[in-house]
C-alpha cells in the first residue's frame, strides 16, 4: 500500500477548484484585511490601529450601528416572534400562513436601496402616511420631530426585512413545539400563563436569542438601505469604511482595515453564538 | 359505588360521529382498559375525560362531579402520553415537580413528594438527568410519576408502550400494574394490543366504530365474546362456516362432521348457515383425548412457533388453526395426514354480528 | 381559547399594515409624476432612460454569468462531497456560511487591496477584469443560497446509490454529471438561480465600489437625483423580486413530480 493513495489523491482534487475559489475570493481577502489591522502603513507590526479604533468618532459609529442593529433586530424579533406565534399557534386559517410565509419570502430579501426608496415615499415629507395623517386626522407627523431620514426612520425602515427573517426561521421553531406539552401542562393544572413562562419560552429561548442575533448581525453588515436613506448623515460603521475605501478620509489605510476586523469580530462573535444556541434548541427539540 | 360514570357520550367531529352513545361505570381503584383498533374512538373517549375535548352529548362525572363545566387544568386528573411528552428544558426532578411546584405547594413538600415518587418507580438516581439523556423506558416512567405526583383522582394512559421496544412493554405495563394497585388509583388505559389489555386489567371495554360492542372481564371478552368484531379482534379464534342440520338437536354440520352445541341455535331452521367459534388451544389431537365431540379434516401445514405448534387442519372447507405446547416427545403432524380434534361441545361459541 | 384568536388576528393585521402600507405608498407616490392626476409618467421616464436600459441588461448579464459560473462550481462540488468527502462536509458547510458572516463590504475591501492594478493578479487593471471580478464576488455573495439549495436537492435524491447505479451500467463521469445528476437536482439549481437572481439585481455594495454601471448604483443615483423616478423603480425592483420567488415556489412545487423518495 502506498504512501500516497491514487485514489485518495484524486478525492482531494476534486474539491480543488472549490477551495481555490473559496481561498481567493472570500478567505484571503478578508485575511489580508485581518492582518493588514496589525501593521503600519511602512510594514512594522503594531496596535495601535487597534487602539485607534476607540477615538470618539469612531466609536461613536460603532455605537450607532449597534444601537440601529439591536433596536432593528429587538423590534423584528418581537414582531416576527408574534406572527410567527398567529400563523402556527393562533388558529387562524391555513392559507394565512402560506401567504404570509411566502411573503415573508419575497420581503426578507427586498432590502437595499429600492427599500429605502419604499419608507422615503410613504414616511418621507410629501409621503403618503404623512400626508394622510395630516388630512384625515390633522396630525402633523413632522412637527413631532419625527424624521425618516434618521436614526428611527433606519430602525423601522430596516425592520422591513427583519420582521420576515424573524418569521421564516422562527415557524419551523414553533412548529416544533409538540402538541402534547402544552396538554401535559395543562393537565397538571398549569394556566396558560405559567405553560408559557416555565414551558413553552425555556424551550424556545435558545431559538429567539439566536434569531435575534441572526437578525443583529444582519443589521450591523448592511450598507446599501443605510446610504440611499440617511447618507453619510447618520454614520455607521458601514458608511464610514464605505468613505474610507472610496477616499480614505481617516488618512490611514490601515486604520480602514482595523475598522473592518471590528465589523467581522462583531459579526462573527453573533453567528457563533446564534449557531450555539441553534444547536442547543435542535438537542431539545429532537 | 360508581367513582368515574360516562353516561351517553357522543362526540362528532363535523359531519363524523366519532363516538356513539357510550355507557360506562368505573369503580373507585378499578383498571379499566379500552381496547380497538386504531380510529374507534378510544383515545376520543379519554381526551372527552381529561378536558381536552368537549362532549357533543352525554355527561361524565367523577366521584358525582360533573365534569362537564370544569377546564382540564381544574379536574385533578392524571395523564401519561404515548410520545412521553416530558418537558425538555427540565430534569426528571423538575419534570416531576411541575405539577406540585404549579399548585404552590412549599417547597419542603414538593422535595419529599418527588423523592417518594422517583423511588416509587426506581430512578431515583437519575434525578438530575435531562430527557433526552434517558430511555423510551425511562421517560415513560419518569412520566407516569409525574402525572402521580399531584394525587391525583383519575390516572389516564393514553397508549403509553406503543412507541417502546417489545421487551420493554412487557415489563413496563406490569410495572404499572403494580403501581396502580399499591396506590389504589382509578385508571384508565387506551391500548390497541389485546395481549396488555388481557394481562393488566380488571375490565375491558372492547370498542369498534364509536361504540363499545363489550364490557367485561378479560376471561369474559376472551372465553365469550359477544360479537363477531370482538371475537376476531380479541385472540385468534377460529371461525367456522357451519350449516344447521337439526334445530331441535342443536346440530350443525361443519363438512362431513356432524356436531352437537351445548347452545341453542335459536330461531333457524335445517339448512341456515350459522358462524361458530373455536379456540385455538381447545382440544386435543391425541387418540386418548375427553370430550364429547369431534372434528375430523386434513392438515394443510404445520409450524413450529417456539414454545407453540401451530397446526392448520381443513374441515370442510374451514380452515382451523390448532394450537398445542411444545414438548420434547411432541411429533408435528404432517401435511396431508387426516387427524381428528377432540373437544367438548361447550367450547363451541355461536357468534352473532 | 377565544382570547388567542383574537390576539392572533390582532398580530397578522399589525404585520400586514406594516408590510402593505410601504409598498402602497410607494406605488401611490410613483403615479403622482404629474401634477394633479395619478399617471404612470414616472414608469415612462424610467423605462425610456438610455441609462436604466443599459444598466439593467447590464445586471442581468452578470446575473446570468454569476448563476452559470456559480452552478458549475458549485453542484460538482456539492455532488464529490456527498461521494467522496463526506468528512469534508463540515468544513464546506462553514465556508459556504462565511458570506453570511463576513459583510459584503468588508469582502470588496479586501478585493480592491488584494486585486488592484499593482498587485500580482490586477483584476481592477481592466474593464473586462473588474467585471470579472464582479461576477466572482456576486458568485461568493450568493455562495450560502446557491450551495444550500443544491445540496438540499442532492440529499433528497441520495446520489451515492444513483451514481453507484449508473456506474454498474457502463456510464463514464461526463455522463452521470450531466445525464443523471444535473437533471435531478434542477429543482435545487432552478431555487439557488432565482435566488441568486434577485440578489444580482439588487446589489450595491460590491457594483459601486467596483465602479461597475450596474443596476444598484444606478438606482442610488436616481434617488439622489429624481423624485419620482425612485419610487416607481422601488415597485420595479420589488415586482422583480416577487417575480424570482414566485418562480421559485413554481419550481419546488412541481419538484413534487419528480423522483418518489421511499
Amino acid at each position: 500500500m502506498s504512501l500516497i493513495d491514487r485514489r485518495t489523491v484524486v478525492d482531494w482534487l476534486g474539491i480543488a477548484p472549490f477551495m481555490i475559489f473559496a481561498l481567493m475570493f472570500l478567505i484571503v481577502p478578508t485575511l489580508y484585511l485581518v492582518t493588514g489591522a496589525f501593521f503600519t502603513p511602512d510594514g512594522s507590526f503594531t496596535f495601535k490601529n487597534i487602539a485607534d479604533l476607540f477615538t470618539p468618532s469612531i466609536m461613536s459609529a460603532y455605537w450607532i450601528s449597534i444601537k440601529v442593529s439591536v433596536a432593528s433586530a429587538l423590534g423584528g424579533a418581537l414582531i416576527g416572534f408574534f406572527l410567527a406565534w398567529a400563523i402556527v399557534l393562533g388558529g387562524v386559517p391555513a392559507w394565512v400562513r402560506s401567504g404570509l410565509l411566502t411573503f415573508s419570502g419575497v420581503a426578507s430579501n427586498f432590502a437595499g436601496v429600492p427599500l429605502a426608496f419604499a419608507f422615503l415615499a410613504t414616511l418621507g415629507r410629501t409621503g403618503l402616511v404623512t400626508v394622510l395623517l395630516r388630512d384625515w386626522i390633522g396630525f402633523n407627523l413632522y412637527s413631532t420631530g419625527f424624521n425618516i431620514l434618521s436614526f428611527f426612520g433606519l430602525t423601522i425602515t430596516y425592520m422591513f426585512f427583519q420582521i420576515p427573517l424573524m418569521v421564516l426561521i422562527l415557524t419551523p421553531a414553533l412548529d416544533g413545539m409538540k402538541k402534547e406539552w402544552r396538554e401535559a401542562s395543562e393537565i397538571l393544572g398549569a394556566s396558560t400563563w405559567q405553560y408559557w413562562r416555565m414551558v413553552a419560552l425555556p424551550i424556545l429561548w435558545p431559538s429567539l436569542m439566536g434569531t435575534t442575533l441572526l437578525l443583529f448581525a444582519n443589521a450591523f453588515g448592511a450598507i446599501a438601505t443605510a446610504y440611499a436613506l440617511t447618507g453619510s448623515s447618520l454614520n455607521i460603521v458601514p458608511i464610514l469604511l464605505y468613505a474610507q475605501i472610496r477616499g480614505d478620509v481617516l488618512h490611514n489605510p490601515n486604520l480602514g482595515y482595523a475598522l473592518a476586523l471590528g465589523m467581522i469580530v462583531i459579526t462573527g462573535i453573533s453567528n457563533i453564538l446564534y449557531i450555539l444556541l441553534r444547536m442547543r434548541a435542535e438537542r431539545w427539540q429532537k | 359505588m360508581s367513582f368515574l360514570v360516562l353516561e351517553n357520550i357522543k362526540k362528532s367531529f363535523g359531519q363524523t360521529q366519532v363516538v356513539k352513545d357510550f355507557d360506562m361505570s368505573i369503580e373507585k381503584g378499578e383498571f379499566v382498559s379500552f381496547l380497538g383498533p386504531s380510529g374507534c374512538g378510544k383515545t376520543t373517549v379519554l381526551r372527552m375525560i381529561a378536558g381536552f375535548e368537549t362532549p357533543s352529548g352525554g355527561r361524565i362525572s367523577i366521584n358525582g362531579k360533573d365534569q362537564n363545566r370544569l377546564k382540564t387544568s381544574q379536574r385533578n386528573i392524571g395523564m401519561v402520553f404515548q410520545a412521553y411528552a416530558l418537558f425538555p428544558n427540565m430534569n426528571v426532578f423538575d419534570n416531576v415537580a411541575f405539577g406540585l411546584k404549579v399548585a404552590g405547594k412549599p417547597k419542603a413538600e414538593i422535595e419529599a413528594r418527588v423523592k417518594e415518587m422517583l423511588s416509587l418507580i426506581r430512578l431515583d438516581h437519575l434525578a438530575d438527568r435531562y430527557p433526552y439523556q434517558l430511555s423510551g423506558g425511562q421517560q415513560q416512567r419518569v412520566a407516569l410519576a409525574r402525572a402521580l405526583a399531584p394525587k391525583p383522582q383519575v390516572l389516564l394512559l393514553d397508549e403509553p408502550l406503543s412507541a417502546l421496544d417489545a421487551k420493554i412493554r412487557v415489563s413496563l405495563r406490569e410495572e404499572i400494574r403494580q403501581i396502580q394497585s399499591q396506590l389504589g388509583i382509578t385508571t384508565v388505559f387506551v391500548t390497541h394490543d389485546q395481549e396488555e389489555a388481557l394481562s393488566i386489567s380488571d375490565r375491558i371495554v372492547v370498542m369498534n366504530a364509536g361504540r363499545a360492542d363489550q364490557i367485561g372481564t378479560p376471561s369474559e371478552i376472551y372465553n365469550h365474546p359477544a360479537t363477531r368484531f370482538v371475537a376476531s379482534f380479541v385472540g385468534t379464534l377460529n371461525m367456522i362456516e357451519a350449516t344447521v342440520a337439526d334445530p331441535a338437536a342443536n346440530t350443525v354440520n361443519v363438512g362431513d362432521n356432524v356436531v352437537r352445541l351445548r347452545e341453542s341455535v335459536g330461531a333457524l331452521r335445517a339448512g341456515d348457515k350459522l358462524s361458530i367459534a373455536l379456540r385455538p388451544e381447545a382440544g386435543s389431537l391425541s387418540e386418548n383425548a375427553k370430550g364429547d365431540t369431534s372434528l375430523t379434516g386434513k392438515v394443510v401445514s404445520s409450524h413450529f412457533l417456539g414454545s407453540v405448534i401451530r397446526t392448520k387442519i381443513d374441515v370442510g372447507g374451514n380452515r382451523i388453526s390448532f394450537d398445542m405446547f411444545n414438548a420434547p416427545d411432541a411429533v408435528m403432524p404432517q401435511a396431508g395426514e387426516t387427524v381428528t380434534l377432540r373437544f367438548n361441545a361447550s367450547d363451541f361459541l355461536i357468534v352473532r354480528d | 381559547m377565544k382570547t388567542s384568536r383574537v390576539l392572533a388576528w390582532i398580530a397578522i393585521a399589525i404585520g400586514a399594515i406594516y408590510f402593505f402600507v410601504p409598498l402602497i405608498g410607494t406605488f401611490e407616490f410613483s403615479l403622482r409624476m404629474r401634477r394633479g392626476e395619478y399617471s404612470f409618467d414616472a414608469y415612462q421616464s424610467v423605462f425610456s432612460d438610455i441609462q436604466f436600459q443599459q444598466t439593467f441588461g447590464f445586471s442581468m448579464l452578470m446575473a446570468l454569468f454569476t448563476i452559470i459560473f456559480g452552478m458549475l462550481l458549485v453542484v460538482p462540488t456539492a455532488y464529490w462531497v456527498r461521494l467522496r468527502l463526506p468528512q469534508v462536509r463540515p468544513v464546506i458547510e462553514f465556508i459556504t456560511l462565511l458570506p453570511l458572516v463576513i459583510p459584503a463590504i468588508v469582502i470588496v475591501f479586501g478585493y480592491l487591496r488584494l486585486y488592484n492594478s499593482s498587485s500580482w493578479l490586477p483584476f481592477t487593471g481592466s474593464v473586462g477584469g473588474t467585471n470579472t471580478l464582479l461576477v466572482l464576488s456576486y458568485m461568493t455573495l450568493s455562495l450560502p443560497y446557491m450551495y444550500r439549495a443544491v445540496d438540499t436537492a442532492m440529499r433528497a435524491i441520495d446520489v451515492r446509490t444513483l451514481t453507484e447505479a449508473a456506474e454498474i451500467l457502463g456510464a463514464k463521469w461526463p455522463t452521470i454529471m450531466f445525464r443523471c445528476i444535473f437533471p435531478n437536482v434542477m429543482s435545487g439549481v432552478l431555487s439557488g438561480a432565482f435566488i441568486t437572481f434577485a440578489i444580482v439585481m439588487g446589489e450595491f455594495t460590491m457594483a459601486a465600489l467596483l465602479n461597475r454601471p450596474a443596476f444598484g448604483p444606478y438606482l442610488q443615483l436616481v434617488g439622489a437625483n429624481k423624485a419620482y423616478e425612485p419610487s416607481a423603480l422601488a415597485i420595479i425592483a420589488f415586482a422583480i423580486t416577487w417575480l424570482s420567488m414566485g418562480l421559485l415556489q413554481l419550481v419546488t412545487r412541481f419538484s413534487k413530480l419528480t423522483p418518489s423518495r421511499p
